[in-house]
C-alpha cells in the first residue's frame, strides 16, 4: 500500500491538490515562506492579511507567549500578532510572484480595511495582483487599530456592509473569516452571506488570557508591563473550532463552503474538521510549534486512512459526521451503561479510586492489600472520569448494561435531620 | 515443536500505544536529526517518531518497513545504545529516546491492525537466487521482490530466519515474532524453499546455469570456532551451535538433561556467550562460570546482556585463559585448566591484550563446557564456487559498494562476508546487493531499447 489517495478538493471553484492551507498569520507573511510551504506539500494559502499603508501597523513586543499549564508544552499560543506590517506594495508583489510561480496552488488574499473605501481598494488591488479569492478578515480579536478586526465581526451590520463593499469591488470568490468570540457564530456568517460572501472561514483566535505572572501580575505576553485579552490558538481551541464549523455546516439557511481553522496539527484533526463540514483546512499554530513539515504527515496519514476505508474522494468525507451531531435533548436516555475494568492490566496506582470518590459516584472500593479497585456496578454513574485518570490505555472502557439495569441512588446523609425537624 | 519450558517462553513485552506515544513525546524532533545518521542500515528514527507524534502510524510503519523488512526484529535485537540512541539529542537533557522500543511497537501495532506497506513491484523476467534466509538473505530477497524480480530463497535448515530463528534464545526473541515478521513478506511473493542446502562443488555456478540471473550468497557463519586443546574429551564439551540451536529446535529435554544440577563453564565474552550462560542457568545448571581472558570492559557483549546474565546468577571469571580440559578415565569432562592473565598494551582490536601470568595455572572443576568464542563459514564453503575470491578465514571477498564477488552475477553479504556482525549490518548488505543487482539489470534493459 504505497499509492497516494486522491486528496484533491474543489473550494469555490478552485481545484486544490489537497485541502491543506496556511492560514493568514505569521506563517504566511511572505512569498518566501509560502513558496517553501507549497514545495513542502501545502495546497494553498490564506495570505497574511494585507492592509493599506494609511495606518502603519506596529507590532507589540513581544508578540506571543506559550500556554504551558503545569509545564505541559505546545498546547496553545497567546498572541498579539497584527495584520501584515509590510507595505502594501511588497505584499501585492509577493502575491503576484506566488501566482506566477505556483499557479496550481490556491492563493487567497486576506484583507482588512480600516474604512469602507479601504475594503474596496484592497479588494481591487489583490485581484489585480492575481489572488484567486479574498478572505475578509473581520475577526482578529486584538487589533491595535481601534474599531477593527473582531470589533467589526461582532457587529453584524458592519460584517454585511464591508462584505458588500468587497463584493461590489470584484468578481472573485469571497470568504468571510469569523470570530468565535460571539454567542452564535451563524449570525454574523448569515450577514456575511447577505453581503455576498461565497464561503466562510472559522475560527479566528479565541480571546483569552492564558497566563498571569505570579510575581509581576502581568498577563502574558508581557508587553513592557501590560497584558491584554488577546488571541489564543492551538490544540486547546480545537473543540471550539469543531463546534463552530459543525454549527455553520448545520445552519439551514447558510449552506456555504467552509474553511476549518483551529488547533489542527495532525491528519486526524484535519479529518475531524472535514467530517463536520469543512472543505479546506487552515493551519498556523501547528506550524508555529513544529514547522511546515507537518503537512507531510497530514497528507500521508489522510491518504492512508482513505485507502484503508475505501474512500475514493475527499468529498465523500465532508460533513459525514453531521448526521451524528445532535442536540442533547435527542439522546436516548433509556439506554445506560457503566465503566468496565480489565483488572488483569491494572498496575495498582489507585487514581481511579481517588477520582471516583471525589468526582464520581463513589462506586469503587479499594483493596489496600491487593492494590486493586472493585467496582460496585449499581453505583457507577458512567461518568468515565476513572478512565481519564487511569494510566493504562484501554483498561477502563464503557459498556452498555441490559435494560433491567437500575442505578442505585446516591446515599443521603441528612435523612435523620428530616425526622429531627418533624419531631 | 515441543513447547518451550517457562523460563524460555517469555520474550520481554514491548511498549503499548500509550507508552510509545509518551516516549515519542520526549523526542525533540531535531532538525537534521542525528539519530537517523546513527544506523548502519539506514534506519530513519527521526521520521518514524515524528510520524508517530503526528498520529501518522501507517506512515511510521511504512518508513520502517520500506527500509528494513526486519524492522520489528531489529527494534528488539539491535544494540541501539551503541547506534541510533547513542546519537540522540535528548541525552543532552536527560536520557536518549528508546528508539528500538518505539520501532518494535510500531511494527507490532501494524500487525495488530493488519497494515502492511510492502507491495510487489510490476513483474520482471529475471529470476534471482538467494542462498540463506537470515537477515541478509531476506532483505535482499524483499528488496528485489519489491522491484518486481522473481526471487527464490534456498534455506538449508527446516525453517526460515537464519540467526533470528536458530541463533537467539527464545526468551530474548520468540519464534512467533520472527514468524510474524516473515508473514509480512507474503505479498512480495518471495519463494522460500526450506531444507534446500546449496552445497557441494560448483553449487554457485550451477545456480547460474539453472537460469538464475544473479545469485546472492548469505549462508551466514555457522561453523563454531573451537578451543585448541590437547585433551581428548568424549563427553561434556559443546560448541555453542550444538547448544543454542537444539534449544531453538525445541530439544529442551535432551539438552537440559546434560546440564541440570551441573557445573558449567561458558568460554567467551560476546553476546553468544551471554546467551549460552543465561540458557544454561535457565536449564537448571548449578553453577555457571563465564570464563573470559580479558576484563569486563573488553567483553564484546552488550552491557544489558552482561547485566542480565549476572542478574540471573552467572559467575564471572575474568582474566583467565582456558588452556586445556581434563577428563576422567572414560573421557568425561572433569575440569577446565586455566591460566590467569593480565592486560598489557592494546592489540589490533583496540582492546588491551591478555598476557598469561607464568605459574598461575589452576583447574576449575566442571561437568560441562560450552565454547562460544566465535564462528566461521562452513568448512566446505570453499568448494561452492570454483573461482570465488576468499579472504582469510574463508570469508567471501566482495566489492563493499555493490556486494559483488569475484564471480560475475554472484553477490554476497552478511556474516559470510564480514564474519559475525550485527543483524542490521546484514540487512544493509542484502539491500546493497539488491540495489546493485537492480542497477545491473536496469542498464541491460536500457541497452536493449
Amino acid at each position: 500500500m504505497s499509492k497516494q489517495a486522491d486528496l484533491s478538493v474543489e473550494f469555490l471553484g478552485f481545484k486544490m491538490k489537497n485541502p491543506f492551507m496556511l492560514s493568514s498569520s505569521p506563517v504566511s507573511n511572505s512569498a518566501e515562506m509560502v513558496g517553501r510551504a507549497f514545495d513542502a506539500g501545502w495546497g494553498g494559502v490564506a495570505y497574511k492579511t494585507v492592509v493599506s499603508d494609511r495606518i502603519p501597523i506596529i507590532h507589540p513586543s513581544p508578540r506571543m507567549a506559550a500556554y504551558r499549564p503545569a509545564g505541559k508544552r505546545q498546547l496553545g499560543v497567546q498572541n498579539v500578532e497584527q495584520t501584515s506590517d509590510r507595505g502594501l506594495k511588497a505584499n501585492l508583489l509577493d502575491i503576484m510572484y506566488l501566482k506566477k510561480r505556483w499557479p496550481d496552488h490556491l492563493v487567497m488574499a486576506s484583507i482588512m480595511g480600516f474604512s469602507n473605501q479601504e475594503w474596496a481598494d484592497l479588494a481591487k488591488a489583490c485581484v489585480d495582483a492575481g489572488a484567486d479569492m479574498l478572505e475578509v478578515n473581520v475577526s482578529c480579536p486584538h487589533m491595535t487599530v481601534e474599531g477593527s478586526g473582531a470589533k467589526v465581526g461582532q457587529c453584524q451590520e458592519l460584517v454585511q456592509k464591508f462584505t458588500e463593499t468587497v463584493r461590489n469591488s470584484c468578481k472573485i470568490p469571497i470568504v468571510a473569516k469569523m470570530t468565535p468570540n460571539i454567542t452564535d457564530i451563524t449570525v454574523p456568517a448569515m450577514y456575511a452571506k447577505k453581503g455576498g460572501a461565497d464561503g466562510i472561514a472559522a475560527i479566528n483566535s479565541v480571546a483569552g488570557l492564558s497566563g498571569i505572572g505570579a510575581d509581576d501580575w502581568v498577563p502574558s505576553p508581557n508587553v513592557f508591563g501590560k497584558g491584554a485579552a488577546c488571541g489564543f490558538t492551538g490544540p486547546a481551541i480545537k473543540p471550539i473550532g469543531l463546534r463552530c464549523i459543525s454549527e455553520l455546516a448545520k445552519c439551514h439557511d447558510l449552506q456555504l463552503p467552509l474553511s476549518g481553522i483551529g488547533g489542527i496539527e495532525t491528519w486526524v484533526d484535519a479529518l475531524e474538521y472535514l467530517l463536520v463540514g469543512a472543505t479546506t483546512i487552515q493551519v498556523t499554530t501547528g506550524i508555529i510549534h513544529y514547522g511546515q513539515g507537518i503537512v507531510e504527515n497530514m497528507i500521508e496519514g489522510l491518504s492512508d486512512y482513505m485507502t484503508i476505508k475505501g474512500v475514493k474522494s475527499l468529498k465523500e468525507l465532508i460533513g459525514k459526521a453531521l448526521p451524528n451531531v445532535h442536540a442533547t435533548h435527542d439522546f436516548d436516555l433509556a439506554r445506560q451503561g457503566i465503566a468496565r475494568y480489565d483488572l488483569d492490566r491494572c498496575v495498582g496506582c489507585g487514581q481511579c479510586y481517588v477520582v471516583c470518590r471525589d468526582a464520581g459516584g463513589w462506586a469503587l472500593d479499594w483493596d489496600a492489600k491487593k492494590r486493586r479497585p472493585a467496582l460496585d456496578e449499581k453505583k457507577c454513574l458512567s461518568c468515565m472520569v476513572c478512565s481519564f485518570a487511569c494510566p493504562v490505555d484501554g483498561l477502563i472502557t464503557f459498556k452498555e448494561m441490559p435494560k433491567s439495569y437500575r442505578r442505585a441512588e446516591t446515599v443521603t446523609l441528612g435523612k435523620e435531620l428530616e425526622t429531627q425537624r418533624r419531631s | 515443536m515441543p513447547k518451550a519450558p517457562a523460563p524460555f517462553a517469555s520474550m520481554k513485552k514491548g511498549f503499548d500505544y500509550g507508552q510509545a506515544v509518551a516516549e515519542a513525546q520526549r523526542c525533540l524532533l531535531c532538525h537534521d536529526a542525528p539519530c537517523s545518521k546513527g544506523c548502519p542500515g539506514g534506519t530513519d528514527p527521526a521520521t518514524f517518531i515524528r510520524k508517530l507524534r503526528f498520529q501518522n502510524l501507517t506512515g511510521a510503519v511504512r518508513t520502517i518497513k520500506q527500509n528494513n523488512i526486519l524492522g520489528g526484529s531489529c527494534g528488539e535485537l539491535c544494540p541501539t545504545p551503541q547506534l541510533c540512541e547513542k546519537e540522540c539529542s535528548a541525552a543532552g537533557l536527560d536520557r536518549p529516546i528508546q528508539i528500538g522500543k518505539i520501532q518494535r511497537f510500531l511494527v507490532e501495532h501494524a500487525w495488530a491492525t493488519g497494515f502492511n506497506p510492502l507491495e510487489k513491484g510490476s513483474a520482471r523476467k529475471e529470476k534471482i537466487a538467494v542462498v540463506g534466509s537470515g537477515p541478509a538473505g531476506l532483505s535482499c530477497a524483499a528488496e528485489l521482490a519489491k522491484a518486481g524480480f522473481g526471487v527464490t530463497v534456498f534455506e538449508a535448515r527446516a525453517r526460515a530466519g537464519g540467526v533470528l530463528r536458530y541463533g537467539v534464545p527464545s526468551y530474548r526473541f520468540s519464534p512467533d515474532f520472527i514468524d510474524r515478521e516473515l508473514k509480512d513478506l507474503a505479498p512480495l511473493g518471495v519463494k522460500i524453499q526450506c531444507s534446500k542446502p546449496i552445497r557441494g562443488k560448483g553449487a554457485v555456478e550451477s545456480l547460474l546455469k539453472k537460469g538464475f540471473a544473479a545469485v546472492f550468497l548469505a549462508p551466514g557463519c555457522w561453523e563454531p570456532l573451537r578451543l585448541k586443546v590437547k585433551a581428548k574429551v568424549r563427553q561434556g564439551v559443546f560448541a555453542w551451535t550444538d547448544f543454542l540451536t537444539p534449544l531453538k529446535e525445541g530439544r529442551f529435554a535432551a539438552i537440559g538433561k546434560q546440564l541440570k544440577g551441573r557445573r558449567v563453564a561458558i568460554i567467551g565474552g560476546g553476546s553468544v556467550a551471554m546467551d549460552c550462560a543465561e540458557s544454561a542457568i535457565k536449564l537448571g545448571a548449578k553453577d555457571v562460570y563465564l570464563v573470559y581472558r580479558r576484563s569486563y570492559n573488553e567483553m564484546p557483549a552488550e552491557e544489558d546482556e552482561k547485566q542480565d546474565a549476572l542478574r540471573q546468577g552467572m559467575h564471572l571469571l575474568l582474566l583467565n585463559q582456558p588452556v586445556d580440559y581434563s577428563t576422567d578415565a572414560k573421557g568425561r569432562l572433569k575440569a577446565i585448566r586455566l591460566v590467569r592473565t593480565e592486560l598489557s598494551k592494546p592489540d589490533a582490536s583496540g582492546r588491551r591484550k591478555p598476557v598469561e601470568i607464568p605459574g598461575s595455572n589452576w583447574e576449575l572443576p566442571i561437568d560441562v563446557a560450552i565454547e562460544a568464542i566465535g564462528a566461521q563459514p562452513a568448512r566446505d564453503s570453499i568448494e561452492w564456487s570454483r573461482s570465488m575470491k576468499l579472504s582469510d578465514g574463508n570469508l567471501i571477498t566482495v566489492n563493499p559498494d555493490t556486494g559483488e564477488t569475484s564471480v560475475k552475477r554472484v553477490f554476497a553479504g552478511g556474516d559470510i562476508v564480514r564474519g559475525p556482525a550485527l543483524i542490521i549490518e546484514a540487512v544493509r548488505d542484502g539491500k546493497t546487493a539488491a540495489q546493485a543487482i537492480m542497477k545491473r539489470f536496469a542498464k541491460k534493459e536500457n541497452a536493449h531499447e
